[in-house]
């Protein structure tokens, strides 16, 4: 199962936010890290195929006034999915030690 | 937190429902609400919303769209969308018949938005009154001896001054909430423009009397000074912004300054209202408080129309009854006459100005349903045009249809390409015509004395444009539609499609229809266009060359003697003399004060004061008697009367006998040959005159040397600045005035002009494209035939036959129709032309001859080809 740049992107984010992933703290978080801004059909597609892909599950949250009454719809990564985040990264960091002069730096 | 009443735009809502996938639906409103929540707390309303409308459309992507019908819905928008991509082509690929289709269909629409444009501003004069639809005028019946007088006044009596009977209506009737008086003799033709004086400025301007709640029941928007009732004082006036400008440079200026009226009153200003419009039938720079009207000020006429505004819900036609009710209550039973009223609604009197049988049923009305029906006829033949063309070229497009088919097309997609196709044609005429319309407007309006803009901003009018593109295109595209999509396959691919006679018939009745309507319109026009001559050329049984004219105002009536023999003596002018009324427009008519030796019945006679060189100045003619003369001293008692008279008092020898009139009594020393005291729509009336050099109202006339006006105008200046300095000179033409007199029918003549010439110019496009069809359909014939030794000529001839005969079967279809139509409106002229035989011939034979000349292009280019070219090819 192949993941694509952008899919790995919206991944990432969900397993950043935690419990609260739903379709706006995502774009949110989106914009904020890569200063892009999705539109809000090319997230949900991608949204879709991860769940297709079953690298993130999905319950329903309660419904809160600024949404016209509507319920969320909540993202979670699955442990498929968040083994295919390590098996990138994985493969990300094995390619970044070879490359002198890149050093990585972690947030912490 | 959430910000109450703005939310995301409807439609774009509606548009997500609508292709979104039922399960997504949820979800995504949400998160595009929430976004829009926040969008809008960042940034603006319009941001969000903006922002909301570019995720929607973000939104459609295959994923998404819902999938169960959506597929039909997709393959349906690809198929509409091959469909226009076809008409397209088809519309490149001949580029003749396409040309010939869209400035046919384009120069319909012109004629037809056009007609649109002036009926919808002649419909829409008065309904911008708020209250528009509980406001009615009351109309009046006076029955006297049988003959019944209707108009849009009020009955007034004396009674220590004149009173309008029903004055205290609202006591008497709770239905009526309001009401209005406006004095309607001051507007022209009756009144005339009334000179104001503030300081030094001195100007001459139209307007009229109104009641106090003249404003609360009508929306002249007050701009300044009292909104409420500025007219309620006796020396209190309102002005429009004009002439507030006029006087005191801005409108705030002008409130509790004084103006002089006429040399006489002053008027204090107290409000300013916005200049009216033309969208308003009634037309005033001014309104004077209306009990100067009823106690100080001079009448033109008694005419007072009484706007009354009803209660919600009252039933009109019960209040006019209660109307006339109290009105017969409050009369005298013992009048001579009766009169009755009755309530007509506000927004409707301009239009139905012409009363019916005592009921206000015609007038300009019946214009608008004409030109409609032309606008709508036009219309027709334009699209008929491109029926003919199509159905003609079907044979073209048969292979065409005929491989839809295999492949498996139905028949519902074939119409669909076809309307399609038409739609698009349609549209493409519509913006020429649009662009046209936008262009031409300014000739339009300046020719037909109009100031209608072009509705840039007006959704209804984009509504009608797009409706008629869909219509036109429908009933254009419905018969070739419906006939090529019924061909069959295999014998059109066979080549083998026969033409049914039905349809060709039915093509051939389509070009008579086309051809009779331009014939009718055709002798429409030379019809009116010889009446407007007629009218305008008219021997009236008086000079109106080289006459001006001006009213006896100010010092003009007390120093007559003086002006008169000053200004004889200048430059420029031949004559001069005075009467009470233009004697082109005699408005003034009665019949009780008129007596007469032996009087048995009543004639209504138009009574009118003259100068004794008067019958000289206007070139009158005697016919029996003779005329006033300063050398009969008796003559200033003396009486003439015209043959009209003669004949309705159904007297012997009337010279000699006496007359009078109210208290005047005298000899008839005279009789007048008959002349036009009015618009010719009318027979000649009676007319008395007397000789009065005294009156303190009525029109000075002068004639001037034949080449000489404008010395004589300067001569007039001068004299006229000095011996009556304080009135703006006001002079017209007597000619001008008189042509004036024929607005109406000089706008109806310049319209049927264009129509009849639209009308047969696509007419010729429809025929001339047909002719090119038939032609490249015959060319073997002709070829063959020519072999065989037929001549250019037989050839013509054989070509032209056909098309001529339909040319003709059209003309016996408009023969009587138009007949018809014409005898209707010239009757309704007392002096018309004759509905002359020759008219319906000449147009008969021009659209014979324009229909062969265009035919002939075709025919002399086949009958002229090479035979060997066409038969070549086999």
């Amino acid at each position: 199962m192949k993941l694509g740049g952008f899919e790995e992107l919206v991944l990432l984010a969900i397993g950043s936010l935690g419990d609260d992933a739903y379709g706006v703290t995502i774009k949110e978080i989106l914009k904020e890290k890569t200063g892009k801004n999705p539109s809000v059909g090319a997230l949900h597609s991608a949204l879709y195929r991860l769940e297709e892909k079953e690298f993130v599950k999905t319950r329903e949250g309660g419904a809160t006034a600024e949404r016209g009454g509507r319920r969320k719809k909540y993202y979670q990564l699955t442990a498929y999915g968040l083994k295919m985040l390590q098996e990138t990264n994985e493969l990300r960091m094995s390619f970044a030690q070879n490359i002198p002069g890149l050093s990585i730096k972690t947030q912490e | 937190m959430s910000i109450q009443g703005n939310i995301p735009p409807k439609l774009a809502q509606k548009l997500l429902q609508w292709f979104l996938k039922d399960e997504l639906l949820e979800e995504v409103t949400g998160d595009l609400e929430e976004k829009f929540e926040l969008d809008q707390e960042t940034y603006s309303l319009s941001k969000a919303r903006r922002n909301y409308w570019f995720q929607v459309i973000n939104y459609i992507r295959p994923f998404a769209i819902k999938r169960s019908k959506n597929s039909i819905t997709m393959m349906k928008i690809g198929i509409i969308s091959s469909f226009f991509k076809v008409g397209y082509r088809n519309l490149l690929r001949h580029k003749s018949f396409s040309l010939i289709n869209v400035s046919g269909l384009a120069l319909g629409l012109i004629c037809f938005l056009f007609i649109f444009l002036w009926v919808r501003e002649e419909m829409s004069v008065d309904s911008f009154h708020s209250k528009s639809e509980n406001l009615y005028v009351i109309y009046r019946n006076q029955d006297a001896d049988g003959s019944v007088q209707s108009s849009f006044s009020t009955p007034m009596r004396w009674n220590n001054g004149y009173h309008i009977v029903v004055d205290d209506m609202e006591e008497a009737i709770p239905e009526v909430k309001n009401k209005a008086y406006y004095a309607t003799g001051y507007e022209l033709p009756w009144g005339y423009p009334k000179t104001f004086r503030y300081g030094d400025k001195k100007f001459k301007l139209e307007g009229s009397r109104a009641s106090e709640d003249f404003f609360k029941v009508f929306d002249y928007q007050v701009i300044a000074g009292d909104q409420e009732t500025p007219l309620s004082d006796v020396s209190s006036m309102a002005i429009s912004r004009k002439m507030a400008i006029l006087f005191f440079n801005s409108p705030e200026e002008a409130i509790g300054q004084t103006l002089n009226y006429e040399d006489k009153y002053d008027f204090q200003v107290t409000a300013v209202f916005e200049d009216v419009t033309d969208r308003s039938s009634l037309q005033f720079q001014y309104l004077i408080n209306w009990e100067s009207q009823m106690k100080r000020l001079e009448w033109s006429s008694d005419q007072v129309l009484t706007t009354i505004e009803l209660q919600d819900g009252a039933d009109p036609q019960i209040v006019a009854a209660k109307l006339d009710n109290y009105l017969q209550s409050r009369l005298d039973e013992n009048e001579d006459f009766e009169d009755h009223i009755g309530l007509y609604p506000f927004d409707q009197k301009y239009l139905h100005s012409t009363f019916v049988n005592g009921i206000p049923a015609d007038g300009l009305i019946s214009y608008m349903k004409i030109f409609s029906w032309v606008g709508v006829f036009i219309l027709l033949v334009a699209s008929i045009n491109f029926m003919n063309l199509t159905t003609a070229r079907s044979i073209k497009r048969a292979k065409e249809v005929a491989m839809r088919k295999v492949v498996g097309s139905n028949k519902l997609y074939l119409i669909g390409q076809f309307l399609c196709e038409s739609i698009l044609i349609a549209a493409v005429a519509m913006v020429l015509a649009l662009g046209a319309v936008a262009l031409l407007l300014p000739i339009f309006n300046s020719s037909l004395n109009k100031s209608i803009s072009f509705p840039m901003l007006d959704y209804q009018f984009w509504t009608i444009c797009v409706g008629l593109i869909v219509l036109v295109g429908f009933v254009a595209g419905s018969y070739p539609a419906l006939y090529l999509s019924s061909l069959r396959p295999i014998q059109s691919l066979k080549g083998l499609i026969r033409i049914s006679k039905s349809s060709i018939w039915f093509r051939k009745g389509l070009v008579v229809f086309q051809f009779s309507v331009s014939i009718v319109l055709l002798v429409v026009t030379i019809f009116i266009t010889r009446q407007t001559d007629y009218l305008r050329s008219k021997n009236l049984g008086y000079d109106r060359e080289n006459i001006i004219s001006f009213r006896v105002e100010g010092t003009i009536n007390s120093s007559y003697e003086v002006f008169k023999n000053r200004l004889l003596s200048m430059p420029g002018i031949a004559a001069l003399d005075r009467g009470s009324e233009e004697p082109q427009a005699m408005g003034f008519e009665v019949s009780k004060p008129i007596n007469w030796q032996g009087k048995d019945h009543e004639v209504g006679f138009k009574p009118s004061s003259v100068g004794y060189d008067y019958l000289d100045l206007m070139g009158l003619e005697v016919v029996e008697g003779r005329g006033f003369s300063k050398a009969h001293p008796s003559d200033s008692g003396a009486f003439m009367i015209n043959e009209a008279a003669v004949k309705q008092m159904a007297i012997d020898n009337p010279v000699g006998k006496w007359i009078s009139a109210w208290d005047k009594r005298g000899k008839i020393i005279g009789v007048l040959k008959d002349f036009h005291s009015s618009s010719l729509h009318e027979p000649i009336k009676p007319v008395i005159l007397d000789v009065k050099e005294d009156l303190y109202f009525g029109v000075v006339i002068v004639k001037t040397k034949s080449g000489q006006t404008e010395e004589a105008l300067a001569s007039l200046e001068n004299i006229y600045k000095e011996m009556n300095p304080n009135f703006p000179l006001d002079y017209k033409f007597m000619d001008a005035a008189y042509n004036n007199m024929y607005q109406t029918e000089m706008v109806m003549g310049k319209l049927s002009n264009i129509s009849a010439l639209l009308a047969i110019v696509i007419s010729c496009l429809g025929l001339f494209g047909l002719a090119m069809f038939t032609a490249e359909q015959r060319t073997k014939e002709i070829g063959i035939r020519k072999v065989l030794g037929a001549t250019v000529n037989q050839l013509i001839g054989l070509f032209s036959k056909d098309f001529l005969l339909l040319v003709m079967v059209a003309f016996l279809v408009a023969l009587p129709l138009s007949w018809y139509l014409m005898k209707q409106w010239l009757e309704s002229y007392a002096y018309h032309v004759d509905l002359s035989w020759w008219v319906f011939a000449v147009a008969g034979l021009a659209s014979l001859l324009v229909a062969f000349g265009t035919i002939s292009f075709q025919s002399v280019k086949v009958a002229l080809s090479n035979p060997v070219k066409s038969l070549r090819a086999e």
